[in-house]
């Protein structure tokens, strides 16, 4: 074992804990990591598989800056655990992004991929890719519907770590795919009871989970103190599982801490706004709550559930101590055109562009110069170029438009027949159009000629970006771009541009979808740990219910109007470049009294947060989530990995690796 | 509104296929052609009665398209029954029946009610799948089956109870433990069962979960 090159992180109990809250384990499961600790220095119970070295993640979308590490397979009592570790130095140890603080971030990114000890009964399937041109790699996606980052063999040996699964654990293939392989898959019973006898220590979480709805006799108080004392014994052995026992710190207090510091800095720093964020987040709670039952017929997710709100929730973190806290700062008018020209020098180039960015991030624009300013925003013009340039620009593109165009329209009967792709996506992009926005004027009516334009766009951009094609989503995106551009080439380039960051929400393997719902999952750990808690407990942590929010960026939460203006205040990237996952926490974090109050499980959760939609007061949330996200700050850029979208890209190489196994 | 149980459904098939037409059909009597395409899950919720009790079918309305499947197949949880829905003038639509199947079997509860449905058959001229295959494919697969137009209303009403009916013949025969709400059935307001006998044990949970 080369035990030497090993980043070893037995000395970081923060980490190690944090890691198993963030995979929803059991709080019993601390202890197996002690005892991993116990193993790896003296060999008790448990014996290493497989071993596979050059076993990489890729943070970014570039092989470049992948960060190495050991794959292992270890048994213990019976049971199989997958670990990664990455390398204590990077591979060439290269950034080049030109981020400042190379060696912080590789190792906040260390951190954050680490894959401990996670047990295969924990493990839903395994997707493998194994493509004839580059490297092979695996996406291991746990039950809870987490699925780690790929992680590549640059060695080859998938076949060969799959095959060293099989003979520990059952895993059969798919018959959906031939490329994923279905862990824990239980269709014969003999297996489910070989396999729970085999696993006590899942055994245990489910007992765990189930305590709280099943035991009648026990008052949800007396449990949910139970739960408590529990998390304390397992953060203490945690503290004690490390090497190096000087670092005694709860690691879900520190954060807190560190993040009460700095709301009271931004306090002191904020005198004139007086309004306290989080204790009227609260308020708001209960008088959105009142307001509903006043002008709503009883939400039907309430009596479907037939439960009182009667369940003890844990307070909000950030409203502990009652600090005078502040809002995100006020929001102000639209810009206007008269503000918009004072932008722009003689020739028209835009020479502040950072002033622009922030103030539109604090009031949106007008619609009547939305036409002009989203080019800039969404990067298709850029800031330093003069009007002459851009006028330049947009002749030349429509051009390029009309030839990428020509090429699927001329595409004959006869050529189409044997085309079954090209016949599939559009027939696909053709059916979806017409269920576009068409309570919207500018779309609705029969054989309206912007949704023929819509479609054009649509299936030229699949024939631009072949590899990643056409999904479900991509004409919601579409839609408020034409609306607004109202110039078939201009929101062709407009929408190339925000696919560029928006792209990998529609990868086939969801990558793009993965990393972001892991990012909010980190997020709201950091900024919510006893909602992040009860997630864990009711099996929520894969945050599927937010997965509309997601992927098409709220577009079906609010109003189209105010669509435009979310955008364009996201689009911004002032404070971040990923604001919207603050606007997820944000909004959980409004409803976190009644999500828990009520114990909505995942469904009740799911259509809880489906029934928000157009009823989500985009000012009170815009301000949250600025509030949230200064809070947050650097820890809060730690949950984020690199890559997540709407991150760019830095270089254009292949950025839908996965698509060879395409089939649409 | 009370109701002796509450009976998750799920609709599933390739998109474009009519789901959320049939939902809305179903909940609202009405067909409406233009309508956002579904992005996610959506939800619709309508109260039947079936021998003289009151039911309420919560139903979950999912994305076809492949690319969410990952996504669907955590709805699948807990449902008890189940649309599975194709489009008689789209030949891929009924080719792809299997591989819905395949992961309704793996992601649902064993015990959960599948009712094919052929949609559409009010476009006979374009028909490109027979009733007798349909009826076949059910047949070897052991699902209900019908032809149904989400436009005309056609036996629409018809799938939705009959599969309602075959989920409570089930309560009734004991095949599900309505205590667990993984079985996709929840016992509701006053709608103990009196007659149903002890298989159904389902006496305790009425009790426990409502009050």
């Amino acid at each position: 074992m080369q035990e030497a090159d090993l980043h070893d992180l037995s000395d970081d109990p923060d980490y190690a804990a944090s890691q198993q809250q963030a995979l929803g384990r059991s709080l019993y499961r601390s202890d197996s990591a002690k005892s991993t600790e116990m193993d790896s220095g003296g060999g008790g119970g448990s014996e290493t598989v497989y071993v596979k070295d050059n076993v990489a993640i890729h943070p970014t979308q570039y092989a470049s800056e992948r960060i190495s590490g050991r794959l292992l397979l270890v048994k213990r009592d019976s049971s199989l655990f997958m670990t990664w570790i990455p390398y204590k130095l990077s591979v060439g140890g290269t950034d080049s992004t030109g981020r400042s603080s190379n060696a912080g971030i590789l190792e906040k990114d260390r951190k954050l991929y680490t894959i401990k000890d996670v047990p295969l009964a924990d493990v839903h399937s395994i997707r493998r890719h194994t493509p004839t041109l580059g490297w092979q790699y695996i996406i291991v996606v746990l039950s809870s519907g987490l699925a780690f980052p790929p992680l590549y063999f640059y060695n080859g040996g998938v076949r060969e770590f799959l095959a060293t699964l099989k003979q520990h654990v059952f895993i059969v293939r798919s018959a959906d795919d031939a490329n994923v392989f279905l862990a824990n898959d239980f269709q014969d019973p003999l297996q489910k009871s070989l396999s729970s006898l085999e696993l006590p220590r899942v055994v245990s979480v489910a007992n765990g989970a189930t305590l709280h709805g099943s035991v009648g006799a026990l008052s949800s108080v007396e449990n949910s103190e139970r739960r408590n004392g529990d998390m304390q014994i397992a953060t203490s052995s945690s503290e004690y599982s490390g090497r190096n026992k000087h670092k005694l710190h709860d690691p879900a207090r520190d954060i807190s801490i560190q993040v009460l510091e700095k709301f009271s800095l931004v306090t002191k720093f904020a005198r004139e706004t007086t309004s306290h964020l989080f204790r009227e987040n609260h308020n708001n709670d209960s008088s959105i709550h009142e307001r509903k039952q006043l002008d709503h017929k009883p939400s039907s997710a309430s009596t479907d559930t037939q439960k009182i709100s009667s369940a003890p929730v844990a307070p909000d973190p950030l409203e502990f101590d009652k600090l005078p806290l502040i809002w995100g700062k006020q929001r102000q008018q639209p810009l206007d055109v008269k503000e918009w020209v004072c932008f722009l020098d003689a020739e028209g180039r835009i020479t502040d562009s950072k002033a622009l960015r922030k103030r539109i991030f604090y009031g949106g624009v007008e619609h009547s110069i939305r036409k002009e300013v989203w080019k800039f925003l969404l990067g298709y013009h850029p800031y330093d170029s003069t009007y002459a340039e851009r006028e330049y620009l947009a002749s030349v593109k429509k051009s390029e438009y009309e030839i990428i165009k020509s090429q699927w329209q001329s595409i004959s009967p006869a050529q189409a027949r044997r085309f079954t792709k090209f016949r599939e996506r559009k027939g696909l992009i053709e059916k979806d159009v017409v269920r576009t926005d068409r309570s919207i004027s500018f779309y609705d009516g029969d054989d309206n000629p912007n949704v023929a334009v819509l479609h054009d766009i649509l299936l030229t951009y699949s024939f631009y970006n072949f590899d990643l094609g056409y999904c479900q989503g991509m004409s919601d995106l579409l839609s408020p771009i034409f609306y607004v551009m109202e110039d078939e080439s201009e929101s062709f380039w407009c929408f190339v541009e925000l696919m560029e960051r928006l792209g990998p929400n529609f990868n086939r393997d969801q990558s793009g979808m993965h990393s972001q719902l892991f990012a909010l999952l980190k997020l709201v750990e950091l900024l919510d740990t006893p909602l992040h808690n009860y997630f864990s407990k009711t099996e929520c942590l894969n945050y599927f219910f937010c997965f509309r929010w997601l992927l098409i960026q709220f577009k079906r939460e609010f109003e189209y109007e105010e669509v435009m203006r979310l955008w364009e205040v996201l689009w911004t990237h002032y404070l971040s470049e990923h604001l919207h996952l603050y606007i997820c926490v944000a909004i959980l974090k409004r409803y976190r009294q009644k999500i828990m109050g009520e114990e909505m499980d995942f469904d009740t959760l799911l259509k809880f947060i489906n029934e928000l939609s157009g009823r989500i007061r985009l000012g009170d949330i815009l301000r949250d989530a600025e509030a949230l996200c200064v809070c947050a700050g650097e820890n809060g850029d730690a949950c984020i990995p690199p890559g997540t979208p709407p991150s760019l890209p830095l270089e254009t190489a292949s950025l839908y690796p996965q698509q060879d196994q395409d089939d649409i | 509104m009370s109701y002796a149980y509450l009976f998750k459904y799920i609709i599933i098939g390739d998109t474009g296929v009519g789901k959320s037409c049939l939902l809305l059909q179903f909940t609202d009597k009405r067909f409406q052609p233009v309508h956002d395409l579904t992005i996610g899950v959506e939800f619709g919720a309508r109260m039947i009665t079936i021998d003289n009790k009151p039911i309420k079918l919560q139903i979950w309305d999912t994305a076809g398209q492949e690319s969410f499947r990952s996504i669907t197949r955590s709805y699948y949880r807990g449902a008890a029954g189940a649309l599975l829905v194709y489009d008689i003038t789209r030949r891929e639509t009924f080719n792809h029946l299997a591989s819905w199947l395949e992961d309704a079997r793996q992601h649902a509860n064993a015990n959960m009610t599948i009712m094919l449905i052929g949609n559409k058959c009010d476009l006979a001229h374009r028909r490109a799948v027979s009733t007798e295959e349909g009826e076949r494919f059910a047949k070897e697969n052991g699902l209900i089956f019908m032809e149904a137009s989400a436009k005309t209303a056609q036996n629409v009403e018809e799938a939705f109870i009959r599969t309602a009916a075959t989920i409570y013949k089930k309560i009734q025969e004991g095949v599900f433990d309505v205590s667990n709400e993984s079985s996709g059935i929840k016992v509701g307001y006053g709608g103990i069962p009196g007659s149903s006998g002890g298989a159904s044990g389902s006496s305790a949970p009425g009790g426990g979960c409502c009050s």
